[in-house]
């Protein structure tokens, strides 16, 4: 429409006509996005923890109580996923750590900043499952890394082969293949930051430890909080691809995460009110992050 | 010099060393690909000496993974298709109309990105048997769609709350529908964000292993990433022609990634930044 047309044509009212077509246009719009969130998304979460209650097999349909809750607390695969994702919790200041501490060399500058980026945040677009398939290849014990570390008189690990490593191994892929993610975020958030902060840390010749102590972390309070919260996120929905590929929740059920956990006894041992039970405990734990990040936004939108 | 300028030269090395250590893995499951096996077993290291374009030949064609490819692009642009076009309706409507219960309805978006896959698996797969759509391309596509939806509303959601309200106003004088303004007005404008959304929405569902494994239990029905966990079994001793498949179900992501690495950072930054 030219401007001509528009003068020409004086307007009617500002206000969007109210014809009975245009008054359901949010309904109309939007209906497909309910049904779908609702349908397959929303609605299951609510069958699931019903299921949960019922029992398998014989029982099928039945209700049983806490039944499927008791058989999880008393089955050592579901204790080994627990205790591992305490491992994780665990983990994680070192896996938010880590990209904080690039990102902020980047930010700085180091030489070579921009070819790091590009090649630090690569691996995050490869699925688990690739990622998983060039560990166990990297990772057997006749494999290249335990040929290096022989070479300078270390080893051989079984990495994917002993109990007590196997889980280090597969959540070091995890923060090998995804840590690019968290450092593009930091890079976001670092944006933001007052850069006259940071020279005036310069001028003042603070050391790096004390720049990132009094300038960098208070600065970055929302951003770190994301990246944790998002990095545990991760580490609890997406590390089934690599549990499924390098492990199969072996050895010894040693790696088994609750996700696989849920799997195995829906796909491979059709225990589905089983898996249900499991699939809720995921979801709490799940909530707690969620209630958690909340809380602390909360205070720290308080003291703000 | 600074500390901290001097703290940044120091870093160089470690870094430059993990930047190494990033794409090694990488580099060696390409040269391994392109040797033969007898190299392969006497040295694993040693560039492949002549390229072997053999093992790519006999993964693509032997194992099915030619199959499994188009299974996937069929699937990963049928599911990226729906997702931007429910996810812009409702994005525009939540973040340009006026009407009661919007800000519910943002929550219900909110609360269904803390809704992971694993914790609905159980009761959507039950629903899907019951309706006839496990092992099908529809009921995958349903999957997929209902799984990245909140987050694809979500990012476009954010986006289209910052193109400015003139913009919108115009268009109504000259007399557009709201659906006109949707149509002719926003989906152009907002064109740079549903790309960055789109590649985002594409390579997690080409990345899926999960969901394609709950729902799709035949082999002909196998999507890349399956396909790919099943190839150790069947290459258990032929570790080249292994690599070679795996090799093949990476390189799409790594010539998506080259072309479209600002448009991928935007979108994971997207969320982040508006806190």
């Amino acid at each position: 429409m030219s401007t001509r047309d528009r003068t020409a044509i004086p307007p009617r009212r500002r206000r969007p006509r109210g014809s009975r077509a245009e008054r359901f246009a949010p309904l109309v719009l939007l209906a497909p996005a309910v049904l779908i969130i609702v349908g397959p998304r929303l609605w299951p979460l609510v069958l699931g923890i019903n299921f949960s209650f019922t029992g398998d097999g014989d029982r099928d349909g039945t209700a049983v109580g806490f039944d499927n809750y008791l058989t999880l607390l008393g089955d050592p695969l579901f204790l080994t996923a627990l205790r591992n994702v305490g491992l994780l919790v665990l983990l994680l200041p070192v896996a938010v750590a880590i990209p904080g501490l690039l990102a902020t060399f980047l930010h700085l500058k180091v030489p070579g900043h921009r070819v790091y980026r590009g090649v630090y945040f690569f691996p995050a677009v490869l699925s688990p499952v690739i990622v998983g398939a060039i560990f166990t290849l990297l990772l057997a014990f006749d494999g290249p890394l335990n040929t290096v570390l022989g070479g300078l008189g270390i080893g051989p690990v079984d990495w994917l082969g002993d109990p007590d490593v196997a889980i280090f191994a597969i959540v070091g892929v995890h923060v090998w293949a995804t840590f690019g993610m968290a450092l593009v975020v930091f890079l976001a958030g670092f944006a933001t930051l007052d850069p006259s902060l940071l020279d005036a840390a310069e001028v003042d010749g603070a050391t790096l430890p004390q720049t990132i102590r009094h300038v960098i972390v208070p600065g970055l309070t929302r951003t770190i909080q994301f990246v944790f919260v998002t990095t545990l996120i991760g580490m609890l929905t997406s590390m089934f691809g690599l549990v499924y590929v390098m492990t199969s929740g072996g050895p010894e059920g040693s790696t088994y995460l609750p996700e696989y956990y849920v799997w195995i006894q829906q796909g491979q041992m059709n225990q589905p009110a089983l898996a249900s039970a499991a699939s809720t405990a995921l979801f709490l734990i799940m909530l707690v992050v969620g209630l958690a990040q909340i809380a602390v936004l909360r205070r720290t939108g308080g003291e703000d | 010099m600074s500390g901290t300028r001097r703290a940044g030269w120091v870093a160089a090395i470690p870094m430059g060393l993990l930047a190494l250590a990033t794409v090694y893995p990488l580099v060696f499951t390409t040269n391994v690909a392109l040797k033969t096996r007898r190299e392969y077993v006497l040295d694993r290291f040693s560039p492949a000496g002549s390229w072997n374009w053999d093992n790519l030949v006999r993964a693509w064609t032997g194992v099915g993974m030619s199959r499994y490819f188009l299974n996937s692009v069929v699937v990963v642009t049928c599911s990226v298709a729906l997702l931007l076009l429910i996810g812009s309706m409702a994005g525009f409507a939540l973040a340009r109309l006026k009407f009661r219960g919007s800000s519910v309805l943002f929550l219900g978006v909110l609360a269904a990105l803390f809704v992971p896959f694993q914790v609905v698996m159980v009761p959507l797969a039950r629903i899907m048997t019951g309706a006839g759509l496990v092992d099908t391309w529809p009921g995958l596509v349903l999957a997929y769609v209902a799984q990245f939806l909140p987050f694809t509303i979500f990012l476009l959601t954010s986006f289209y709350s910052t193109v400015p309200a003139d913009v919108v106003d115009a268009a109504r004088i000259d007399g557009n529908t709201v659906y006109g303004v949707y149509w002719r007005i926003m989906l152009p404008i907002g064109a740079p964000a549903l790309l960055s959304v789109g590649v985002l929405d594409a390579l997690f569902c080409w990345n899926d292993v999960l969901i394609s494994l709950s729902l799709m239990p035949s082999a002909e029905h196998r999507t890349l990433m399956v396909g790919v966990t099943s190839l150790r079994g069947q290459y258990s001793d032929d570790i080249p022609a292994f690599a070679a498949g795996v090799l093949i179900a990476a390189v799409p992501v790594l010539v998506v990634y080259l072309f479209l690495q600002r448009q991928i950072a935007d979108g994971v930054t997207a969320g982040s930044t508006k806190g």
